[in-house]
């Protein structure tokens, strides 16, 4: 994985606007308009974060499904179409009953019963109040059958475009996502037993995702949200302890799904869930800093620039970042129109730098901005994030 | 003016959602409903003991009226702090058009004039998001703006003398010693079509001398006064082409001067000033640089400024006051949660942000505040937490600044 070794190095969290011929694409059934669409698309989405001054830029994860411009599920939808055992007719996932935790037993409850949603129910309910995240897909997936990964077809796709389009625009490293095991385990199951053995086998067939992206030379970044944001789906709190070890079951089972992969070439990426809530009910990135520091991976990338979390840089006075690895904090957002003046973003950038140093820090964004904020502000939030890296670097290396 | 002399004072910029009762009465009476008035005035009146009974309750120690005296018939919408001054002004007529269809204006480099709204810079360079519903930009109703065809006179005088009276007996009923009540400033109000004055200036200062009554109602009370006034620094987004700094500082004292022309003789220990950059969730992206205008700004004759710095166009601006000395006995009231997102500010970010400010200029001398009104522009219950986190953050830093027993 590049490191900054002689500037702040950009980057984002995966998630790109589409171009509304490729949501049109997506929306019928031909493959090889399909396809046209893509190549052109992904070739253009390097190219421009190239001209904007994105150092290791994605595929904007334009292979994966998204149906609408308004859309926050396009990162873990995808795999819904990857993986075999899977009978799509389920319960929406609002309409799921809620399920109650206890202390000793920590279960996560429907997403209409997430407590921050609860206890803003009428900001999220109101239409106008802009927490809403498009069409909501009618049906959710429930395991029926042994989960197999099927996805060998598309993900050689997504590569094989990726890297044409990376090498047409001169690019020596790109990153792709995939969803981890924590994150795709949350759909329905009458299959396995325990929800443990159905996100073991969320992780051995999600393995064969990730083989296929570090086979090619690509960085592979995990996306794993339900590492944070599964606390406001636990009805009532739990206690942070309980918690935490409900979560190091699936930081344990993310690592056995990348046992011997190349940990020099895997970042993660955490957040806390990319709707446009109040996010009151997030838990400190203190209470989690150590279990995410216990993946496998060599970087972390995690949000950072919205006003939930923006105070969590002090975390790093705090915890040591363990030798060789690497931060993405997020130092621009989805979470706000306004985009952010380049000196703020320079200012984030030299809060972490100097409690981690220069080279350990690459600049991102806090989620993917595809979807999640008009594409014209996401991409100028890219220029700024860009901008600000310059004016950082330029402090950092004068 | 309360000053931090003991912990940090909390406030806001003004405007609080207005309670759904309080919407349909104001939709009852726009529709005539004259048999209505006095239910209004009763709802009115209740709303505002509220709304300051809520504003204690959750620690904001300088609390407004939420501007429910300044109507709204709508839970979305960003235009009352100013369009409640045309109610109480004669000598306009109702006009046609909206600010976003007037014709456009240029700007030439040595004559800068205001454009329309519809082509403001940062409106023109990402048309598609502000025309997007989806994008979260809308700012509610348009309604036709006025146009003045005769003599600016102030006819508010019942009006404003309602709005003090239902808020002296809502502090006096929550015990809280200072609250504050926002009028438009001149530079801010006078930005619709004129056809009765010859000048820009002469129209300027009409409204200077007309408002100027409102100001001494508000002080003669005893209330602290502030002047909104996002004109001194919106107005750079809506000059197209962008002007030189220079040119827009020279355009902008002509709009201070006719302010402090309304307050002169006023007591400016009880007068507070809110800059703001325009509070619509755009991009910002021709937003002027604080460090351009602040000393603009320090040349109105009040006690105290409000400005935007909560938000990520200007959170970084708290670094001008490391050269930039704030005129001894003067305050300022930061912004340090926004309507801008619709994320709650953590509480440690607060402190942090209030923190920086106290730093440079000293604790006593920063009130945190928001960085624009939060009603009509975020869902209720959103503004409603942020207030409360507000409070919590400044309580955070106070304990930093005071020692363990603030």
């Amino acid at each position: 994985m590049r490191a900054s070794t002689g500037h702040i190095l950009t980057s984002h969290a995966g998630s790109l606007p589409r171009p509304d011929a490729l949501i049109e694409a997506w929306g019928k059934n031909d493959e090889r308009a399909l396809t046209q669409q893509l190549n052109a698309a992904v070739t253009e989405v390097v190219r421009r974060q190239k001209e904007l001054g994105i150092d290791v830029p994605g595929d904007g994860e334009y292979g994966k499904s998204m149906p609408h411009s308004v859309n926050y599920g396009a990162w873990w939808r995808y795999s819904f179409l990857r993986l075999g055992g899977l009978d799509m007719g389920g319960l929406g996932l609002y309409e799921l009953p809620a399920r109650r935790s206890r202390p000793g037993e920590v279960v996560l409850t429907s997403f209409a019963d997430r407590r921050d949603r609860t206890r803003f129910a009428a900001a999220y309910a109101d239409p106008q109040s802009g927490i809403t995240t498009g069409p909501r897909p009618a049906n959710h997936p429930v395991c029926v059958g042994p989960l197999t990964y099927t996805g060998h077809a598309a993900i050689a796709a997504d590569i094989a475009r990726f890297k044409a389009a990376l090498a047409a625009a001169g690019v020596e490293e790109g990153f792709m996502t995939a969803i981890a095991p924590a994150s795709a385990s949350r759909i329905g199951n009458t299959y396995y037993k325990t929800e443990e053995e159905l996100l073991y086998a969320c992780a051995e067939a999600m393995r064969e995702e990730y083989r296929a992206i570090l086979d090619a030379g690509l960085v592979l970044q995990l996306d794993d949200p339900g590492i944070a944001e599964n606390w406001d789906q636990i009805n009532p709190a739990p206690s942070v302890e309980e918690y935490q070890k409900f979560t190091m079951v699936r930081v344990e089972a993310l690592n056995h799904a990348i046992r011997g992969l190349p940990q020099d070439r895997i970042r993660f990426h955490l957040c806390w869930g990319s709707w446009h809530g109040p996010h009151t009910t997030d838990i400190a990135m203190r209470d989690i800093v150590e279990v995410m520091l216990a993946i496998n991976a060599q970087a972390y990338s995690f949000e950072a620039g919205n006003a939930r979390h923006e105070h969590e840089w002090k975390v790093w006075q705090d915890v040591k970042l363990p030798d060789g690895k690497i931060i993405l904090p997020g130092v621009v957002s989805h979470a706000t129109n306004v985009v952010e003046h380049p000196e703020l973003v320079a200012e984030r950038i030299l809060r972490f730098t100097n409690l981690v140093g220069r080279e350990r820090v690459i600049a991102s964004t806090d989620c993917g901005l595809g979807g999640r904020v008009h594409p014209d502000i996401a991409w100028a939030k890219l220029e700024a994030l860009a901008q600000g890296a310059v004016l950082a670097s330029r402090q950092l290396w004068r | 003016m309360r000053t931090s002399s003991d912990h940090i004072l909390t406030s806001h910029a003004g405007s609080l959602p207005r309670p759904d009762a309080l919407i349909e009465a104001n939709r009852a009476r726009e529709a005539g409903a004259t048999a209505g008035e006095r239910g209004y005035d009763e709802v009115l009146r209740q709303s505002v003991a509220e709304i300051v009974r809520r504003q204690r309750e959750l620690g904001i120690d300088v609390p407004g009226d939420g501007e429910l005296g300044k109507a709204t018939t709508q839970r979305i919408n960003y235009g009352p702090w100013w369009r409640y001054s045309f109610l109480r002004m004669s000598g306009l007529s109702p006009g046609g058009l909206t600010l976003y269809e007037l014709p456009p204006r240029r700007s030439g480099p040595d004559e800068v004039v205001l454009t329309s709204f519809a082509d403001r810079r940062d409106r023109t360079r990402f048309a598609a998001a502000y025309a997007d519903p989806a994008s979260g930009i809308t700012t509610g109703p348009r309604p036709p703006s006025p146009v003045c065809t005769g003599p600016l006179v102030y006819t508010g005088q019942q009006a404003i003398a309602v709005d003090i009276a239902n808020f002296k007996a809502a502090l006096a009923a929550a015990g809280v010693t200072e609250g504050f009540m926002t009028a438009v400033a001149p530079g801010s109000a006078y930005r619709i079509p004129n056809t009765y004055y010859k000048t820009d200036e002469e129209f300027l200062y009409a409204w200077a001398e007309a408002l100027r009554e409102e100001y001494k109602a508000i002080l003669d009370a005893g209330l602290v006064l502030q002047l909104d006034d996002p004109a001194v620094a919106d107005n750079w987004d809506m000059v197209n082409p962008e002007p030189s700094v220079d040119a827009y500082k020279k355009f902008t004292m002509v709009r201070v001067d006719a302010l402090n022309h309304a307050l002169r003789g006023l007591p400016q220990e009880r007068i507070r000033f809110h800059l703001c950059w325009g509070s619509w969730h755009g991009p910002h992206t021709t937003d002027i640089a604080m460090r351009d205008i602040v000393e603009v700004m320090l040349a109105v004759n009040a006690g105290a400024y409000s400005f935007e710095a909560g938000n990520v166009r200007h959170e970084h601006e708290w670094r001008l006051w490391e050269d930039v000395k704030l005129p001894d006995g003067k305050l300022i009231l930061p912004g340090v949660v926004s309507h801008a997102t619709n994320v709650v500010e953590h509480p440690e970010l607060v402190a942090e942000r209030i923190l920086r400010f106290a730093n440079l200029v000293g604790r006593e001398r920063v009130i945190a505040s928001t960085d624009c009104g939060l009603g009509g522009r975020i869902h209720p219950d959103i503004a409603w937490a942020k207030l409360d986190t507000l409070a919590q953050g400044a309580a955070l830093a106070s304990r930093q600044l005071w020692g363990r027993r603030a």
